[in-house]
Protein backbone atom coordinates (compact mmCIF):
# COMPACT_ATOMS: atom_id res chain seq x y z
CA UNK A 1 0.00 0.00 0.00
CA UNK A 2 1.54 3.31 -0.99
CA UNK A 3 0.83 6.69 0.54
CA UNK A 4 -1.21 7.95 -2.38
CA UNK A 5 -3.59 5.09 -1.96
CA UNK A 6 -3.84 5.74 1.74
CA UNK A 7 -4.58 9.41 1.17
CA UNK A 8 -7.30 8.30 -1.21
CA UNK A 9 -8.61 5.74 1.26
CA UNK A 10 -8.90 8.40 3.97
CA UNK A 11 -11.53 10.28 2.03
CA UNK A 12 -13.01 7.69 -0.27
CA UNK A 13 -16.37 7.01 1.30
CA UNK A 14 -18.50 8.07 -1.64
CA UNK A 15 -18.05 7.48 -5.33
CA UNK A 16 -16.76 10.82 -6.49
CA UNK A 17 -15.42 12.45 -3.35
CA UNK A 18 -13.54 15.57 -4.36
CA UNK A 19 -10.10 16.35 -2.99
CA UNK A 20 -9.87 19.05 -0.33
CA UNK A 21 -8.26 21.47 -2.79
CA UNK A 22 -11.26 21.47 -5.12
CA UNK A 23 -12.72 24.84 -6.03
CA UNK A 24 -16.41 25.36 -5.46
CA UNK A 25 -19.28 27.28 -7.01
CA UNK A 26 -22.81 27.51 -5.73
CA UNK A 27 -25.83 26.26 -7.69
CA UNK A 28 -28.63 28.56 -6.62
CA UNK A 29 -32.05 27.27 -5.66
CA UNK A 30 -34.51 27.34 -8.55
CA UNK A 31 -31.97 28.26 -11.23
CA UNK A 32 -31.40 25.66 -13.99
CA UNK A 33 -27.80 24.47 -14.28
CA UNK A 34 -26.21 22.37 -17.01
CA UNK A 35 -23.99 19.68 -15.59
CA UNK A 36 -20.99 17.51 -16.51
CA UNK A 37 -20.16 19.63 -19.57
CA UNK A 38 -23.19 18.23 -21.33
CA UNK A 39 -26.71 19.27 -22.25
CA UNK A 40 -28.11 17.62 -19.11
CA UNK A 41 -29.72 20.35 -17.05
CA UNK A 42 -31.34 20.29 -13.59
CA UNK A 43 -33.08 22.78 -11.33
CA UNK A 44 -31.91 22.41 -7.70
CA UNK A 45 -34.27 22.96 -4.75
CA UNK A 46 -31.48 23.86 -2.37
CA UNK A 47 -28.15 25.64 -2.64
CA UNK A 48 -25.64 23.01 -3.67
CA UNK A 49 -21.86 23.38 -3.80
CA UNK A 50 -20.53 22.32 -7.18
CA UNK A 51 -16.98 20.93 -7.11
CA UNK A 52 -14.57 22.00 -9.81
CA UNK A 53 -12.74 18.70 -9.44
CA UNK A 54 -14.47 16.12 -11.59
CA UNK A 55 -14.82 12.37 -11.06
CA UNK A 56 -14.33 11.78 -14.79
CA UNK A 57 -14.44 13.70 -18.05
CA UNK A 58 -18.17 13.11 -18.16
CA UNK A 59 -18.94 13.52 -14.47
CA UNK A 60 -19.59 16.23 -11.92
CA UNK A 61 -20.07 16.24 -8.14
CA UNK A 62 -22.19 18.41 -5.86
CA UNK A 63 -22.63 18.50 -2.12
CA UNK A 64 -24.46 20.52 0.55
CA UNK A 65 -22.49 19.81 3.72
CA UNK A 66 -19.44 17.99 2.36
CA UNK A 67 -19.15 14.92 0.19
CA UNK A 68 -18.97 12.49 3.09
CA UNK A 69 -22.37 13.76 4.29
CA UNK A 70 -24.22 14.18 1.02
CA UNK A 71 -23.00 13.62 -2.47
CA UNK A 72 -24.87 14.20 -5.68
CA UNK A 73 -23.07 13.03 -8.78
CA UNK A 74 -23.93 13.38 -12.44
CA UNK A 75 -22.62 11.30 -15.31
CA UNK A 76 -23.71 12.43 -18.74
CA UNK A 77 -23.23 10.73 -22.10
CA UNK A 78 -20.94 7.90 -20.96
CA UNK A 79 -20.30 5.92 -24.16
CA UNK A 80 -19.73 2.17 -24.66
CA UNK A 81 -16.19 1.26 -23.63
CA UNK A 82 -16.02 4.03 -21.01
CA UNK A 83 -16.06 3.64 -17.22
CA UNK A 84 -18.32 5.68 -14.98
CA UNK A 85 -15.48 7.32 -13.02
CA UNK A 86 -11.82 7.83 -13.76
CA UNK A 87 -9.85 4.61 -13.42
CA UNK A 88 -7.19 5.10 -10.77
CA UNK A 89 -5.50 1.76 -11.27
CA UNK A 90 -6.33 0.56 -14.77
CA UNK A 91 -3.90 -2.31 -14.64
CA UNK A 92 -4.82 -3.91 -11.33
CA UNK A 93 -8.32 -2.62 -10.66
CA UNK A 94 -9.98 -2.03 -14.00
CA UNK A 95 -13.53 -0.69 -13.69
CA UNK A 96 -16.50 -2.14 -15.56
CA UNK A 97 -17.43 -0.30 -18.76
CA UNK A 98 -20.64 0.74 -20.45
CA UNK A 99 -21.44 -1.79 -23.20
CA UNK A 100 -23.53 -1.37 -26.32
CA UNK A 101 -26.97 -2.91 -26.07
CA UNK A 102 -27.08 -2.45 -22.30
CA UNK A 103 -30.48 -2.84 -20.66
CA UNK A 104 -31.74 -0.45 -18.00
CA UNK A 105 -31.38 -3.25 -15.47
CA UNK A 106 -27.68 -3.55 -16.31
CA UNK A 107 -27.07 -0.05 -14.90
CA UNK A 108 -27.39 -0.84 -11.17
CA UNK A 109 -24.80 -3.66 -11.38
CA UNK A 110 -22.47 -1.31 -13.28
CA UNK A 111 -22.68 1.27 -10.50
CA UNK A 112 -22.42 -1.45 -7.84
CA UNK A 113 -19.26 -2.98 -9.30
CA UNK A 114 -17.74 0.45 -9.83
CA UNK A 115 -18.36 1.37 -6.20
CA UNK A 116 -17.21 -1.98 -4.84
CA UNK A 117 -13.93 -1.65 -6.72
CA UNK A 118 -13.35 2.10 -6.29
CA UNK A 119 -14.23 2.10 -2.59
CA UNK A 120 -12.84 -1.35 -1.80
CA UNK A 121 -16.00 -2.60 -0.16
CA UNK A 122 -17.93 -5.84 -0.28
CA UNK A 123 -20.79 -4.50 1.85
CA UNK A 124 -22.94 -3.18 -0.96
CA UNK A 125 -26.48 -4.18 -1.81
CA UNK A 126 -28.93 -2.97 -4.44
CA UNK A 127 -32.33 -3.10 -2.74
CA UNK A 128 -34.90 -2.03 -5.30
CA UNK A 129 -35.17 -1.19 -9.00
CA UNK A 130 -38.17 0.50 -10.58
CA UNK A 131 -39.09 1.98 -13.95
CA UNK A 132 -38.85 5.78 -14.10
CA UNK A 133 -38.34 8.72 -16.44
CA UNK A 134 -35.28 10.87 -16.81
CA UNK A 135 -35.56 13.99 -19.00
CA UNK A 136 -38.52 12.33 -20.77
CA UNK A 137 -36.64 9.11 -21.53
CA UNK A 138 -37.34 5.63 -20.17
CA UNK A 139 -35.19 5.28 -17.08
CA UNK A 140 -34.55 3.21 -13.99
CA UNK A 141 -34.58 4.33 -10.36
CA UNK A 142 -32.70 2.15 -7.91
CA UNK A 143 -31.94 2.29 -4.23
CA UNK A 144 -28.92 0.76 -2.56
CA UNK A 145 -26.98 0.73 0.67
CA UNK A 146 -23.32 0.30 1.46
CA UNK A 147 -20.62 0.64 4.09
CA UNK A 148 -17.00 1.60 3.58
CA UNK A 149 -14.34 0.54 5.94
CA UNK A 150 -12.94 4.02 6.51
CA UNK A 151 -15.78 5.19 8.76
CA UNK A 152 -18.01 2.13 9.22
CA UNK A 153 -21.12 4.30 8.62
CA UNK A 154 -24.10 2.84 6.84
CA UNK A 155 -24.88 4.88 3.74
CA UNK A 156 -27.90 4.83 1.49
CA UNK A 157 -28.06 5.77 -2.13
CA UNK A 158 -30.62 6.40 -4.82
CA UNK A 159 -29.91 6.86 -8.50
CA UNK A 160 -31.89 7.53 -11.62
CA UNK A 161 -30.41 6.53 -14.94
CA UNK A 162 -31.28 6.30 -18.62
CA UNK A 163 -29.66 5.16 -21.85
CA UNK A 164 -30.11 7.72 -24.59
CA UNK A 165 -28.79 6.82 -28.05
CA UNK A 166 -26.62 4.15 -26.42
CA UNK A 167 -25.04 6.59 -23.97
CA UNK A 168 -25.50 6.47 -20.23
CA UNK A 169 -26.91 9.31 -18.09
CA UNK A 170 -26.95 8.95 -14.30
CA UNK A 171 -27.91 11.18 -11.38
CA UNK A 172 -26.76 9.51 -8.19
CA UNK A 173 -27.28 10.59 -4.58
CA UNK A 174 -25.70 9.02 -1.49
CA UNK A 175 -25.58 10.01 2.16
CA UNK A 176 -25.28 8.45 5.62
CA UNK A 177 -28.43 6.62 6.63
CA UNK A 178 -28.50 8.55 9.88
CA UNK A 179 -30.14 11.94 9.33
CA UNK A 180 -28.67 13.05 6.00
CA UNK A 181 -30.26 10.66 3.50
CA UNK A 182 -33.79 11.17 4.75
CA UNK A 183 -33.34 14.92 5.14
CA UNK A 184 -32.40 15.50 1.49
CA UNK A 185 -33.90 12.68 -0.57
CA UNK A 186 -37.21 14.40 -1.38
CA UNK A 187 -35.50 17.49 -2.72
CA UNK A 188 -33.09 15.30 -4.67
CA UNK A 189 -35.96 13.39 -6.28
CA UNK A 190 -37.53 16.64 -7.39
CA UNK A 191 -34.17 17.72 -8.81
CA UNK A 192 -34.08 14.41 -10.74
CA UNK A 193 -37.64 15.12 -11.97
CA UNK A 194 -36.53 18.52 -13.23
CA UNK A 195 -33.83 17.10 -15.53
CA UNK A 196 -33.88 18.01 -19.21
CA UNK A 197 -31.62 16.84 -22.00
CA UNK B 1 -6.46 -37.33 26.32
CA UNK B 2 -5.37 -34.56 28.63
CA UNK B 3 -1.93 -36.11 28.98
CA UNK B 4 -1.66 -36.48 25.27
CA UNK B 5 -2.60 -32.86 24.83
CA UNK B 6 0.01 -31.61 27.28
CA UNK B 7 2.69 -33.77 25.72
CA UNK B 8 1.61 -32.32 22.40
CA UNK B 9 1.81 -28.78 23.79
CA UNK B 10 5.23 -29.44 25.28
CA UNK B 11 6.52 -30.87 22.03
CA UNK B 12 5.29 -27.81 20.18
CA UNK B 13 6.75 -25.44 22.75
CA UNK B 14 10.15 -27.01 22.36
CA UNK B 15 9.90 -26.95 18.61
CA UNK B 16 8.68 -23.40 18.47
CA UNK B 17 11.20 -21.91 20.84
CA UNK B 18 13.94 -19.99 19.06
CA UNK B 19 17.50 -21.11 19.74
CA UNK B 20 19.17 -19.15 22.53
CA UNK B 21 15.93 -17.96 24.08
CA UNK B 22 15.28 -20.89 26.35
CA UNK B 23 14.01 -18.77 29.26
CA UNK B 24 12.01 -16.15 27.39
CA UNK B 25 8.25 -16.70 27.70
CA UNK B 26 6.42 -17.33 24.45
CA UNK B 27 3.62 -14.95 23.47
CA UNK B 28 1.38 -17.97 23.03
CA UNK B 29 1.75 -18.86 26.73
CA UNK B 30 -1.26 -18.25 28.93
CA UNK B 31 -1.13 -14.83 30.61
CA UNK B 32 1.81 -13.59 28.54
CA UNK B 33 2.46 -9.87 29.04
CA UNK B 34 4.66 -7.52 27.01
CA UNK B 35 8.24 -7.70 28.23
CA UNK B 36 9.42 -4.12 27.79
CA UNK B 37 8.26 -0.61 26.97
CA UNK B 38 8.65 -1.06 23.25
CA UNK B 39 6.55 -4.19 23.18
CA UNK B 40 3.97 -2.52 25.43
CA UNK B 41 3.64 0.39 23.00
CA UNK B 42 3.13 -2.01 20.13
CA UNK B 43 0.45 -3.87 22.09
CA UNK B 44 -1.30 -0.64 22.99
CA UNK B 45 -1.47 0.32 19.35
CA UNK B 46 -2.80 -3.11 18.42
CA UNK B 47 -5.31 -3.14 21.28
CA UNK B 48 -6.66 0.17 20.03
CA UNK B 49 -6.98 -1.22 16.51
CA UNK B 50 -8.66 -4.33 17.83
CA UNK B 51 -11.20 -2.20 19.70
CA UNK B 52 -12.14 -0.60 16.36
CA UNK B 53 -12.13 -3.90 14.51
CA UNK B 54 -14.58 -5.35 17.03
CA UNK B 55 -17.14 -2.73 15.99
CA UNK B 56 -16.52 -3.01 12.26
CA UNK B 57 -19.48 -3.94 10.09
CA UNK B 58 -17.01 -5.94 7.99
CA UNK B 59 -16.51 -8.51 10.74
CA UNK B 60 -18.49 -11.69 10.06
CA UNK B 61 -20.48 -12.46 13.22
CA UNK B 62 -21.84 -15.90 12.22
CA UNK B 63 -21.13 -17.94 15.39
CA UNK B 64 -20.94 -21.25 13.50
CA UNK B 65 -18.32 -20.01 11.04
CA UNK B 66 -16.31 -18.37 13.83
CA UNK B 67 -16.37 -21.53 15.91
CA UNK B 68 -15.29 -23.56 12.90
CA UNK B 69 -12.26 -21.38 12.06
CA UNK B 70 -11.23 -21.30 15.73
CA UNK B 71 -11.56 -25.09 15.85
CA UNK B 72 -9.20 -25.43 12.89
CA UNK B 73 -6.63 -23.17 14.54
CA UNK B 74 -6.88 -25.07 17.83
CA UNK B 75 -6.51 -28.43 16.14
CA UNK B 76 -3.46 -27.04 14.29
CA UNK B 77 -1.47 -25.40 17.09
CA UNK B 78 -3.00 -27.17 20.09
CA UNK B 79 -5.80 -26.31 22.51
CA UNK B 80 -3.51 -24.52 24.96
CA UNK B 81 -1.75 -22.11 22.70
CA UNK B 82 -4.75 -21.29 20.49
CA UNK B 83 -6.26 -19.54 23.54
CA UNK B 84 -3.86 -16.68 22.86
CA UNK B 85 -5.55 -15.90 19.53
CA UNK B 86 -8.70 -13.82 19.04
CA UNK B 87 -9.99 -14.47 15.54
CA UNK B 88 -11.87 -11.96 13.39
CA UNK B 89 -13.28 -13.10 10.06
CA UNK B 90 -13.37 -10.06 7.80
CA UNK B 91 -15.69 -9.74 4.79
CA UNK B 92 -13.32 -8.73 2.06
CA UNK B 93 -12.71 -10.68 -1.15
CA UNK B 94 -8.90 -10.65 -1.20
CA UNK B 95 -6.61 -13.44 -0.06
CA UNK B 96 -5.17 -12.49 3.34
CA UNK B 97 -4.71 -13.49 6.94
CA UNK B 98 -2.51 -11.98 9.62
CA UNK B 99 -1.89 -12.08 13.32
CA UNK B 100 -0.86 -9.05 15.35
CA UNK B 101 1.59 -9.28 18.26
CA UNK B 102 -1.22 -8.87 20.81
CA UNK B 103 -3.04 -11.99 19.55
CA UNK B 104 -5.57 -10.36 17.17
CA UNK B 105 -5.88 -12.61 14.13
CA UNK B 106 -7.66 -11.56 10.92
CA UNK B 107 -8.90 -14.08 8.39
CA UNK B 108 -10.31 -12.52 5.23
CA UNK B 109 -13.22 -14.17 3.46
CA UNK B 110 -11.25 -14.11 0.17
CA UNK B 111 -8.91 -16.57 1.83
CA UNK B 112 -11.77 -18.84 2.86
CA UNK B 113 -13.04 -18.81 -0.73
CA UNK B 114 -9.67 -19.97 -2.03
CA UNK B 115 -8.99 -22.83 0.36
CA UNK B 116 -9.92 -26.26 -0.95
CA UNK B 117 -9.95 -28.08 2.36
CA UNK B 118 -9.42 -27.77 6.09
CA UNK B 119 -5.75 -28.77 5.87
CA UNK B 120 -5.05 -25.77 3.62
CA UNK B 121 -6.76 -23.40 6.03
CA UNK B 122 -4.79 -25.03 8.85
CA UNK B 123 -1.53 -24.41 6.95
CA UNK B 124 -2.27 -20.67 6.59
CA UNK B 125 -3.44 -20.25 10.18
CA UNK B 126 -0.39 -22.18 11.37
CA UNK B 127 1.85 -19.91 9.31
CA UNK B 128 0.36 -16.73 10.81
CA UNK B 129 0.51 -18.23 14.27
CA UNK B 130 4.17 -18.99 13.61
CA UNK B 131 4.87 -15.29 12.93
CA UNK B 132 3.08 -14.46 16.16
CA UNK B 133 4.82 -17.04 18.28
CA UNK B 134 8.25 -16.13 17.00
CA UNK B 135 7.42 -12.44 17.54
CA UNK B 136 8.39 -11.46 14.03
CA UNK B 137 6.47 -8.17 14.16
CA UNK B 138 8.19 -7.17 17.38
CA UNK B 139 11.59 -8.04 15.94
CA UNK B 140 10.91 -5.95 12.85
CA UNK B 141 9.63 -3.13 15.02
CA UNK B 142 12.82 -3.20 17.06
CA UNK B 143 14.98 -3.22 13.96
CA UNK B 144 13.13 -0.22 12.54
CA UNK B 145 13.51 1.56 15.85
CA UNK B 146 17.21 0.97 15.82
CA UNK B 147 17.39 2.80 12.50
CA UNK B 148 14.76 5.50 12.94
CA UNK B 149 12.04 6.39 15.32
CA UNK B 150 9.45 3.68 14.96
CA UNK B 151 7.03 5.63 17.12
CA UNK B 152 6.89 8.17 14.34
CA UNK B 153 5.68 5.38 12.10
CA UNK B 154 2.99 4.43 14.53
CA UNK B 155 1.77 7.97 15.06
CA UNK B 156 1.73 8.51 11.32
CA UNK B 157 -0.69 5.68 10.75
CA UNK B 158 -3.80 7.33 9.33
CA UNK B 159 -6.76 6.32 11.41
CA UNK B 160 -9.14 7.24 8.61
CA UNK B 161 -7.51 4.73 6.31
CA UNK B 162 -9.75 2.06 7.71
CA UNK B 163 -8.79 -0.60 10.08
CA UNK B 164 -8.39 -3.50 7.73
CA UNK B 165 -6.11 -1.48 5.49
CA UNK B 166 -4.27 -0.20 8.51
CA UNK B 167 -3.42 -3.62 9.77
CA UNK B 168 -2.32 -4.55 6.27
CA UNK B 169 -0.21 -1.40 6.26
CA UNK B 170 1.38 -2.34 9.55
CA UNK B 171 2.11 -5.64 7.91
CA UNK B 172 4.01 -3.81 5.20
CA UNK B 173 5.84 -1.56 7.65
CA UNK B 174 6.88 -4.69 9.44
CA UNK B 175 7.33 -6.52 6.19
CA UNK B 176 8.78 -9.82 7.27
CA UNK B 177 12.13 -10.84 5.96
CA UNK B 178 12.39 -13.83 3.71
CA UNK B 179 13.98 -15.74 6.58
CA UNK B 180 11.03 -14.98 8.82
CA UNK B 181 8.61 -16.15 6.15
CA UNK B 182 10.55 -19.32 5.82
CA UNK B 183 10.63 -19.78 9.57
CA UNK B 184 6.83 -19.32 9.79
CA UNK B 185 6.35 -21.73 6.90
CA UNK B 186 8.52 -24.35 8.55
CA UNK B 187 6.80 -23.84 11.87
CA UNK B 188 3.45 -24.28 10.16
CA UNK B 189 4.57 -27.64 8.75
CA UNK B 190 5.80 -28.58 12.23
CA UNK B 191 2.40 -27.79 13.75
CA UNK B 192 0.64 -29.72 10.99
CA UNK B 193 2.84 -32.76 11.51
CA UNK B 194 1.47 -32.92 15.08
CA UNK B 195 -2.11 -32.23 14.07
CA UNK B 196 -4.88 -34.23 12.38
CA UNK B 197 -4.00 -32.42 9.12
CA UNK B 198 -1.91 -33.42 6.13
CA UNK B 199 1.39 -31.53 5.72
CA UNK B 200 1.46 -31.40 1.94
CA UNK B 201 -1.23 -28.77 1.32
CA UNK B 202 0.68 -25.51 1.93
CA UNK B 203 2.58 -25.57 -1.36
CA UNK B 204 -0.69 -26.25 -3.20
CA UNK B 205 -2.19 -23.01 -1.87
CA UNK B 206 0.64 -21.01 -3.35
CA UNK B 207 0.67 -22.97 -6.58
CA UNK B 208 -3.02 -22.27 -7.01
CA UNK B 209 -2.59 -18.59 -6.16
CA UNK B 210 0.22 -18.27 -8.70
CA UNK B 211 -1.96 -19.89 -11.35
CA UNK B 212 -4.85 -17.57 -10.44
CA UNK B 213 -2.59 -14.52 -10.86
CA UNK B 214 -1.53 -15.84 -14.27
CA UNK B 215 -5.19 -16.23 -15.24
CA UNK B 216 -6.06 -12.69 -14.07
CA UNK B 217 -3.15 -11.26 -16.05
CA UNK B 218 -3.86 -13.29 -19.20
CA UNK B 219 -7.46 -12.06 -19.34
CA UNK B 220 -6.41 -8.45 -18.73
CA UNK B 221 -3.42 -8.58 -21.07
CA UNK B 222 -1.05 -7.56 -18.26
CA UNK B 223 2.00 -9.18 -16.72
CA UNK B 224 1.28 -11.72 -14.00
CA UNK B 225 1.87 -10.40 -10.47
CA UNK B 226 2.94 -13.82 -9.25
CA UNK B 227 6.64 -12.99 -8.88
CA UNK B 228 6.09 -9.43 -7.73
CA UNK B 229 7.43 -8.66 -4.34
CA UNK B 230 5.28 -5.70 -3.39
CA UNK B 231 1.98 -5.03 -1.64
CA UNK B 232 0.56 -8.01 0.14
CA UNK B 233 3.19 -10.26 -1.36
CA UNK B 234 5.92 -8.23 0.31
CA UNK B 235 4.86 -9.99 3.50
CA UNK B 236 3.90 -13.24 1.82
CA UNK B 237 6.30 -13.76 -1.06
CA UNK B 238 4.49 -15.97 -3.47
CA UNK B 239 7.50 -17.28 -5.25
CA UNK B 240 8.43 -20.45 -7.04
CA UNK B 241 11.16 -20.86 -4.41
CA UNK B 242 8.56 -20.90 -1.66
CA UNK B 243 6.45 -23.51 -3.40
CA UNK B 244 9.59 -25.62 -3.78
CA UNK B 245 10.75 -25.48 -0.17
CA UNK B 246 7.23 -26.06 1.16
CA UNK B 247 6.99 -29.16 -0.98
CA UNK B 248 10.39 -30.22 0.34
CA UNK B 249 9.36 -29.55 3.96
CA UNK B 250 6.25 -31.72 3.51
CA UNK B 251 8.41 -34.53 2.11
CA UNK B 252 10.74 -34.28 5.08
CA UNK B 253 7.91 -34.39 7.59
CA UNK B 254 5.62 -37.06 6.21
CA UNK B 255 2.42 -37.35 8.16
CA UNK B 256 0.61 -40.40 6.83
CA UNK B 257 -2.27 -40.13 9.31
CA UNK B 258 -2.86 -36.49 8.32
CA UNK B 259 -6.02 -35.86 6.32
CA UNK B 260 -7.36 -32.99 4.23
CA UNK B 261 -10.95 -32.91 5.51
CA UNK B 262 -12.42 -31.79 2.16
CA UNK B 263 -16.04 -32.61 2.91
CA UNK B 264 -15.90 -30.99 6.36
CA UNK B 265 -14.54 -27.80 4.85
CA UNK B 266 -17.20 -27.64 2.15
CA UNK B 267 -19.91 -28.27 4.73
CA UNK B 268 -18.65 -25.53 7.07
CA UNK B 269 -18.67 -22.96 4.27
CA UNK B 270 -21.82 -24.11 2.49
CA UNK B 271 -24.09 -21.26 3.58
CA UNK B 272 -21.38 -18.69 2.82
CA UNK B 273 -20.36 -19.81 -0.67
CA UNK B 274 -23.01 -17.79 -2.57
CA UNK B 275 -22.02 -14.51 -0.84
CA UNK B 276 -18.29 -15.12 -1.13
CA UNK B 277 -18.57 -16.07 -4.80
CA UNK B 278 -20.75 -13.01 -5.42
CA UNK B 279 -18.08 -10.77 -3.85
CA UNK B 280 -15.49 -12.35 -6.14
CA UNK B 281 -17.60 -12.12 -9.31
CA UNK B 282 -18.12 -8.39 -8.69
CA UNK B 283 -14.37 -7.70 -8.64
CA UNK B 284 -14.38 -7.38 -12.44
CA UNK B 285 -11.59 -9.96 -12.68
CA UNK B 286 -12.86 -12.31 -15.38
CA UNK B 287 -9.70 -14.40 -15.72
CA UNK B 288 -9.02 -14.88 -12.02
CA UNK B 289 -12.67 -15.54 -11.21
CA UNK B 290 -13.08 -18.09 -14.04
CA UNK B 291 -9.99 -19.86 -12.80
CA UNK B 292 -11.27 -19.91 -9.22
CA UNK B 293 -14.70 -21.17 -10.22
CA UNK B 294 -13.09 -23.99 -12.19
CA UNK B 295 -10.98 -24.94 -9.17
CA UNK B 296 -14.02 -24.87 -6.91
CA UNK B 297 -15.84 -27.02 -9.45
CA UNK B 298 -13.13 -29.70 -9.46
CA UNK B 299 -15.67 -32.16 -8.06
CA UNK B 300 -18.48 -31.01 -10.30
CA UNK B 301 -20.38 -27.85 -11.19
CA UNK B 302 -22.89 -27.18 -8.43
CA UNK B 303 -25.95 -25.02 -9.14
CA UNK B 304 -24.33 -22.11 -7.23
CA UNK B 305 -21.14 -22.34 -9.26
CA UNK B 306 -23.05 -22.46 -12.54
CA UNK B 307 -25.09 -19.46 -11.48
CA UNK B 308 -21.88 -17.59 -10.62
CA UNK B 309 -20.43 -18.48 -14.04
CA UNK B 310 -23.58 -17.16 -15.70
CA UNK B 311 -23.29 -13.89 -13.76
CA UNK B 312 -19.60 -13.59 -14.68
CA UNK B 313 -20.20 -13.98 -18.41
CA UNK B 314 -23.27 -11.75 -18.41
CA UNK B 315 -21.37 -8.99 -16.57
CA UNK B 316 -18.48 -9.08 -19.05
CA UNK B 317 -20.88 -8.91 -21.99
CA UNK B 318 -18.47 -9.54 -24.87
CA UNK B 319 -19.49 -11.23 -28.06
CA UNK B 320 -20.68 -14.75 -27.30
CA UNK B 321 -20.82 -14.08 -23.55
CA UNK B 322 -24.63 -13.83 -23.38
CA UNK B 323 -25.09 -17.18 -25.10
CA UNK B 324 -22.51 -18.70 -22.74
CA UNK B 325 -24.20 -17.08 -19.74
CA UNK B 326 -27.58 -18.50 -20.79
CA UNK B 327 -26.04 -21.98 -21.01
CA UNK B 328 -24.65 -21.68 -17.47
CA UNK B 329 -27.91 -20.39 -15.97
CA UNK B 330 -29.74 -23.19 -17.73
CA UNK B 331 -27.27 -25.71 -16.29
CA UNK B 332 -27.84 -24.28 -12.80
CA UNK B 333 -31.60 -24.65 -13.23
CA UNK B 334 -31.32 -28.16 -14.68
CA UNK B 335 -29.10 -29.27 -11.79
CA UNK B 336 -31.74 -28.20 -9.29
CA UNK B 337 -30.98 -24.59 -8.33
CA UNK B 338 -33.77 -23.04 -6.29
CA UNK B 339 -32.44 -19.49 -6.84
CA UNK B 340 -35.07 -17.39 -8.65
CA UNK B 341 -32.13 -15.22 -9.80
CA UNK B 342 -31.12 -18.02 -12.20
CA UNK B 343 -34.28 -17.29 -14.20
CA UNK B 344 -33.64 -13.56 -13.96
CA UNK B 345 -30.10 -13.99 -15.27
CA UNK B 346 -31.28 -16.35 -18.01
CA UNK B 347 -33.94 -13.89 -19.12
CA UNK B 348 -31.54 -10.94 -19.19
CA UNK B 349 -28.86 -12.91 -21.05
CA UNK B 350 -31.41 -14.03 -23.67
CA UNK B 351 -32.77 -10.50 -24.13
CA UNK B 352 -29.26 -9.27 -24.79
CA UNK B 353 -28.70 -12.17 -27.13
CA UNK B 354 -31.72 -11.17 -29.22
CA UNK B 355 -33.95 -14.01 -27.96
CA UNK B 356 -36.84 -11.77 -26.98
CA UNK B 357 -39.66 -14.28 -26.45
CA UNK B 358 -37.61 -16.85 -24.52
CA UNK B 359 -36.00 -14.10 -22.48
CA UNK B 360 -39.38 -12.67 -21.50
CA UNK B 361 -40.66 -16.12 -20.57
CA UNK B 362 -37.68 -16.63 -18.27
CA UNK B 363 -38.28 -13.25 -16.60
CA UNK B 364 -41.92 -14.17 -16.03
CA UNK B 365 -40.75 -17.37 -14.37
CA UNK B 366 -38.50 -15.28 -12.10
CA UNK B 367 -41.47 -13.14 -11.04
CA UNK B 368 -43.55 -16.24 -10.36
CA UNK B 369 -40.82 -17.64 -8.11
CA UNK B 370 -40.12 -14.32 -6.37
CA UNK B 371 -43.37 -12.37 -6.19
CA UNK B 372 -41.96 -9.87 -3.67
CA UNK B 373 -38.77 -9.13 -5.67
CA UNK B 374 -37.33 -5.63 -5.14
CA UNK B 375 -37.17 -5.19 -8.92
CA UNK B 376 -40.65 -6.56 -9.66
CA UNK B 377 -42.09 -3.56 -11.50
CA UNK B 378 -39.23 -3.04 -13.91
CA UNK B 379 -38.80 -6.76 -14.62
CA UNK B 380 -42.56 -7.06 -15.24
CA UNK B 381 -42.24 -4.26 -17.77
CA UNK B 382 -39.35 -6.01 -19.52
CA UNK B 383 -41.18 -9.34 -19.40
CA UNK B 384 -43.99 -7.79 -21.38
CA UNK B 385 -46.61 -8.51 -18.75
Amino acid sequence: MNWNRIAFAVVAVALTTAPAMAGWKVATTGQPVTVAKSTLSVRPLADWNMASARPSKKGEMWTIDGATLNELSFFAGVAPGEALVKERDKKNKPLPKVTSGMLLTDIPPLLEQTMRIALGTSLFEVETMEPAKLAGHDAITFRYRYVVEADNLERRGEARAALVNGKLYVINFSAPKIHYFDRDIDAVRRLMDSATL
Amino acid sequence: MKRRLSAFALALTLLARPAGAADAPLPSALGYKPQDELERSLWLEMDEQERELKNSKFVVRDPALNAYVRGVLCRTVGEDRCQSARIYIVRTPQFNANMAPNGMMQVWTGLLLRMRNEAQLAAVLGHEFGHFERQHSLKQFKSIRSKADAMAWLSFLPYGAGLIGQVALLGSVFSFSRDMEREADELSVTYLAQSPYATDQANRIWEQLRAEQDATAAARGTKSAKDKNGGFFATHPNTAERVAYLREAATQKPHPEGRNFDAEYRQALVSWWPSLIDDQVKLNDFGGTSFLLEKLAADGWTPDLNFARGELYRARGREGDFAAAATHYRAAIDSGSVLPECWRGLGMAMLRNGQQAEGQAALQKYLELKPDAGDRSIIAMMAGG
